[in-house]
Formats: C-alpha cells, structure tokens, sequence
C-alpha cells in the first residue's frame, strides 16, 4: 500500500507541473469565469443556459485533462527509463500501474476541485447567494468526476499498449462512443421498425462499451422542474457501475503489462 | 500477484460481470426514465458537426438558445420554411422550451398557406403532435396543455371534445393563470356539457369574489371577478331563453315543458343549404348556393379533397392522427379546406388553388367536395337562434346526424375528378358543373334582404 501511495503522490506532483495539463486547465478556468456573460446567446432563462455553460465547460475540459495526462503515463516512463528505477524497487508492476492511476485520479480530483471552486463563483456572481441552487449544481460536477476517473482508466489501460497518439485518439472515440450511444440505443430499443438482429448487437455494444452518459446527469439539475426519485440511489448505482468498470480496465491493464517487456 | 495466478483473470471476469449486469439492468433503465435527455437524438442530424460535437459535450441548452435566435431572425426576414426545421432540432436539444414548442405548434399550424391565406391544413396533424409531445416533455406546466388545447378549440375548431380534454389537463396544473381558466367552461358549451359549463364558472366566481375580497387583491382582480360575472349572467340568461334549462329539467323529470315552451330554438330554423360547383379553369372552382342565415359570423366549411384521403372524416380528416412530427407532409395529397361567407343569403366564392401546386398537386382520379356546418363552431348571436348544440337548426336536405357522432350538423358532398379539376381529356374545352339536386339556378338572381329577425337577449326567458 505504501509503494501505491508513493508513486500515487509522485504523478500528482508530475500532472501539477505539467505545463499542457495547466494549460488546459487554465483555459477551462477563463470559460467558466466568462459564462456569465454568455447567457445573452439564448432566447431562454439564463439561469438555464448558464448551468448548461458551466457544467459543459466542466465536463468538457476534465475530459482533455483526464486523457491527455493518462496517455503518456505508462509510454513516457518507459521512454525516459525512469520505469527501471522503480521496478528496480521492491515495486511489483500492478502496484506501480495502481500508484499511476491513482495519482492520476488525485490529479483529477484536484484539477476539478479548482474548476468547481471557480464555478461556485461565477454562480454566486451572476445568481446571487443560492445554497439550495448551488447544492444541485454541485451534484454535476460528483458524478463528472466518476466519469473521468473510468475515462482515466480507459486511458491508463490503452497506455499499457499502444503509442500515446493511437491512445488519445481511442479514449478520446471511446469517450465520445460511449457519451453518445446510449441515446442512439435506447432511440433504436424504442423504435418498433428497427430490425430484430440490429437490436441484438446495439444491446452487446452497450453492454461492452463504457456508457459515459450515465453520468450526464445534469439534464434535471439544468431543468429543475424535473423531479427525481431516489436521487440518492441512483448515484450509488451509477458509481457502483463505474467502479466495477474501472476495476474490470485495472486488472486487465494490469495483466497486459505485467507480461510486456520493458 | 505471480505469472500463473488465476487471480486477476477471476477478479477480470467478476468486474466486467459486474458492470455488464448493473450498467444494463440496474442503472440503465433508471438513467433512461430520469436522466435521458428526451426527444430522438437520431433526428438531430440537421446540426453541423461542430453543432453535433457540442450538444453532445453537454452544451445543448446553450446550442438550442443560439438556434432559436436563429430562428427568429428567419421569422423577421418571412423565411418560413428555414424556421420549420430549427424549431425540430431546438425541441429535440432542449425539450422545456415552452416558448419554442408553442410558437412551433403555430407555427406549424397557421403560417403554412396557399397565395390566398388558406392555411396547408395537411401540417395540423404534426401541428398537434408537436403539442402532445411538448405537453408530455413538460408535464409540470399548464402551458402547452393549454396550447394544444387551443389548436384544438380554434384551429380545428370542429372536435371540442379534444379541446375540454386538454384544457381539463391544463386545469389541473397548479400554474395555470386566470385568464386562460374561463376558455374551458367555453369548450364544454361547444362540447355539449352544458351543466359542466355552467358549472365552472360558478366555481371560478367564487374563487373571484375571494381572490377580490383579500387583503392584498388588486383591479386585476376585481376585472377578473367582473368578466366571470358577466360570462355566468350571460350563459345563465341564454342557458334559460335557448330552452337548454327546460331541456334539462325534461331529461330529469321526464317531462316535455321544452316542447311546450316559448324558447327562441322553437321551431328549428331551416337554413336551406344548396350549393354548385363549376370547374371554371384548370385548379379554379366558382362555389355558388344558397344559405338562410343572418351574414354576420356565417360560414359554411368548404373541403375539396381526394376522395381517399389518409384517414379522411366528413368535411376533414382525424387530426391526431399521429404522434409524429412530419415537416415534410406527403406532396402527393390534396387537402383544400376554406370558408364560404354569407351575402344576402347566398355565397359565391371563386376559389384559385393554380397559384400552389405543391399544396394542391391534384395526382388522385377521384375528389369530392364538401360542404360542412356545425352550429357549435356557431358564434352567440347566431347560437342564440340554433342553440348551444345545434336543437333550434335543421336542414330540410342536409341535416347529418352521422357526420359527427350524433351532433346536428349540416353536410353536403359532391364529386368531381381529376380530369375536371384539371380540365383535361374530354374535359379539355368544358367547364364541368356539379350541384345539389336542390340547387335552383333561378334563386341566384335579384336580391333578397338578410334576414335579421334573429332572437337577441331579451328580458323574459
């Protein structure tokens, strides 16, 4: 458990240094401190259209974080030899490909953390002081972060095998795949003329297929007339999925790089 | 953790187990009912990509608001056709635009027409599915409960069954304001629910008088209170003189005082319809005939269609027929539905439908032609003669009991066919004429006075 905590705080420290990552972040941060003002693009409720805004930009922007810094964690140890030192320890390969995805997870905890922070702000500017507004909204940004950090291990495990280019390019189709094809799925299950055989494969893909848009739950959060049962409950659900994912993705990264010549 | 243990292979299989059976069974059926965001999102292929990509990343309210202003621009330029499909992909994106849904629904509705203003009544079926389905997406509010209500009571103005059931819906939603509360008792009365109608507004009079009589209540609400007053004074007054209250107290007690009565709906008035038709040009049709009605607030409904029109009714079609909004109706159906006015107890209309051929393609062998009254669409003065339901009106000729369910209409149908209409084949150098065997070509000349001696509200009942 130590060695996993250590390489866990040493890639946190690695993503806070990384310019790209700040980058990243930092334009995040503008757009949400600058969504306020946007609200004028829309014929409807501002209140509306800035919650569709701030948690847009959120999501949007953790998911670039999420990918861009797992792609490179397992192929830039290697390049750099520094995987020599470490293996070189009293580290086994699933702890290390743990401490990495856990210090990939702070790092998205703290990145989002800032992000969120910002957004309470913009809201309480433009909203005025809301605490039961502002608690509803936070529930986005929760669930969000669970996405990322399945979206994190998507890229963790691609990272075990493939360059970091093919990586982005997976997670980042994976994520929009898996974003999307619930909609289109549940679409084609209600539609009585979409044949029988197409049915079978769509419930085998969703079934395979990460299914990211379960954490889009900001669809009642951005229209509060929607009234939710078992709120509660239905989180736990969803992070129960989530973590059954990730564990599912650790393990098999786990097993592909514990057989890969470094 | 060594090469050849089964370990992670088992941990591997119970993980992906685990998510197979909770993200299918357990979570996605909750995420569809409650998180899903409705509409079909297959059919949000008119975005750009960028467009696409951004709805998707979760901004679809900011998408959908920047569409709408779009729109609007298109409304103010007379761009209607671009506004049909921005108006779709608006809904699909965010269905709790209120706003968006009914100016759609009317949009739909109304502002579809021929070069004479006669509205493409082939769009009043999307029109009304776009309404259940904004109704449906929006459930908290009574706003398009209402507006689909409306469609039905003005645009249709035929089913007013349909138009009590949506206002009842309406009614039920706590939001619901004042002002639109009074246009169901108006729905039941054209819907036959007399007693209903009355009945409501007693009950919103003396929500009035409370609402007036506390502490904070402003004018609004003494103007509230005056115009339910009035409506209940009115209705009361025609209610007795109409005879509906003897008719009433006959149905109770098993009486006939309605008969015996001195009502203004005794004896029924013959309105003496006849019409002819003639084909004067390719596309052109002269509508002439006769009606003994006072002019003001006279029309007689006027369909010309083909004789197998998609779920056709006499004198106009099943409007809800579907669930489904269709921007693009068939273009090979003909649906031509007008008014005749009234002058000097005639009518004679000439009807140009050669300016729209894609609203009047004509491609079917066989039309009729239709002539339709029902004395519930009757404005007050003139229902002050026929009654609430249409008791004090007949038909020596046309009197239809079918047509609608048992309701007195009138209903007239003739035919013609598509070489007729379109003045081809042995119809090439001929105008072709088709008329009611009652129809005298005689009555069309000279002039005779309207007749005006219809009963008004008088003191004794």
């Amino acid at each position: 458990m130590k060695q996993i905590w250590s390489i866990a705080a040493t890639t946190l420290g690695e993503a806070i240094r990384r310019r790209v990552l700040l980058v990243i972040l930092l334009v995040g941060v503008v757009f949400i401190a600058i969504a306020p003002g946007l609200g004028v693009l829309s014929a409807r409720s501002e209140t509306t259209v800035l919650r569709s805004m701030l948690l847009g930009i959120i999501q949007m922007t953790s998911a670039v974080i999420a990918v861009v810094l797992t792609v490179y964690m397992i192929p830039n140890e290697i390049e750099r030899r520094t995987i020599y030192t470490i293996l070189s320890k009293p580290v086994q390969r699933w702890q290390f490909l743990l401490g990495k995805y856990f210090g990939a997870v702070l790092s998205l905890a703290v990145m989002m953390a800032l992000m969120t922070g910002v957004l309470c702000i913009a809201y309480w500017i433009q909203q005025g002081y809301n605490a039961q507004g502002l608690q509803d909204l936070l529930k986005a940004p929760v669930m969000f972060f669970v996405q990322m950090c399945l979206l994190a291990a998507i890229g963790l495990f691609f990272s075990t095998f493939v360059s970091p280019l093919v990586n982005f390019f997976l997670s980042g189709g994976l994520y929009l795949l898996g974003s999307t094809f619930s909609l289109l799925f549940q679409d084609m299950l209600a539609n009585p003329n979409a044949p029988g055989v197409a049915k079978m494969i769509a419930t085998v893909v969703n079934v395979i297929v990460p299914n990211f848009a379960y954490y889009n739950i900001q669809n009642p959060i951005i229209n509060p007339q929607v009234v939710i049962q078992d709120e509660f409950q239905n989180y736990v659900k969803i992070m129960a999925y989530g973590v059954a994912y990730i564990g599912a993705l650790l393990v098999a990264g786990i097993l592909i790089f514990d057989r890969r010549e470094v | 953790m060594t090469r050849k243990s089964k370990l992670p292979l088992i941990l591997l299989a119970v993980f992906a187990l685990t998510q197979a059976v909770i993200g299918r069974v357990v979570v996605f059926p909750v995420w569809v009912k409650d998180y899903k965001p409705k509409g079909n999102q297959a059919n949000a292929g008119g975005l750009s990509p960028d467009q696409l990509l951004l709805s998707l990343a979760g901004f679809r309210e900011l998408i959908a608001g920047i569409l709408w202003v779009r729109a609007d621009s298109f409304f103010d330029t007379g761009n209607y056709d671009a506004v049909l499909p921005l108006i779709r992909l608006v809904t699909i994106l965010d269905p709790h635009q209120i706003d968006v849904y009914a100016t759609g629904m009317w949009h739909i509705g109304y502002n579809f027409t021929d070069e004479d203003q006669r509205s493409d009544r082939r769009y009043i079926p999307s029109a009304l599915a776009l309404g259940k389905e904004g109704a449906n997406n929006n459930k908290e509010t009574y706003e398009m409960f209402f507006e689909t209500g409306w469609m039905w009571y003005h645009k249709v103005d035929d089913d007013y069954a349909q138009a009590v059931k949506w206002f009842e819906d309406a009614h039920e939603r706590p939001d619901i304001i004042q002002a639109r509360k009074n246009l169901l008792s108006m729905a039941y009365f054209r819907a036959g629910e007399l007693e209903k109608g009355i009945g409501l507004l007693n009950k919103l009079y003396e929500e009035a008088v409370v609402a007036e009589n506390k502490a904070d209540a402003t004018y609004g609400n003494t103007q509230v209170r005056e115009t339910i007053e009035n409506n209940l004074d009115t209705h009361l007054v025609r209610f007795v003189q109409r005879g509906e209250w003897a008719r009433l107290q006959d149905a109770k007690n098993g009486t006939n005082t309605f008969e015996q009565g001195d009502y203004d709906t005794l004896p029924p008035h013959d309105v003496g319809f006849s019409a002819r038709v003639t084909v004067e040009a390719p596309r052109v049709i002269r509508v002439e005939g006769t009606w003994n009605v006072l002019p003001i607030g006279s029309r007689i409904r006027i369909v010309l269609r083909d004789e197998d029109y998609p779920n056709a009714v006499p004198a106009g079609m099943q409007w809800d027929m579907t669930d489904e909004v269709t921007l693009d109706p068939p273009k090979d159906i003909t649906f031509m539905q007008d008014q005749l006015f009234i002058r000097n107890r005639r009518f004679d209309r000439r009807i140009d439908m050669s300016k729209d051929v894609t609203m009047y393609p004509f491609t079917k062998d066989k039309y009729v032609v239709e002539f339709y009254y029902n004395p519930r669409s009757a404005p007050p003065h003139l229902q002050d003669k026929f009654g609430y339901t249409g008791i004090g009106f007949t038909d020596s000729n046309f009197l239809d009991l079918q047509a609608r369910n048992g309701e007195r209409v009138m209903y007239a149908k003739l035919e013609l066919t598509r070489d007729q209409l379109l003045q081809r084949g042995e119809w090439a150098d001929r105008n072709a004429v088709v008329q009611t065997k009652n129809f005298d070509p005689g009555k069309r000349v000279g002039s005779q006075k309207d007749i005006i001696n219809i009963p008004n509200l008088r003191a004794k009942g």
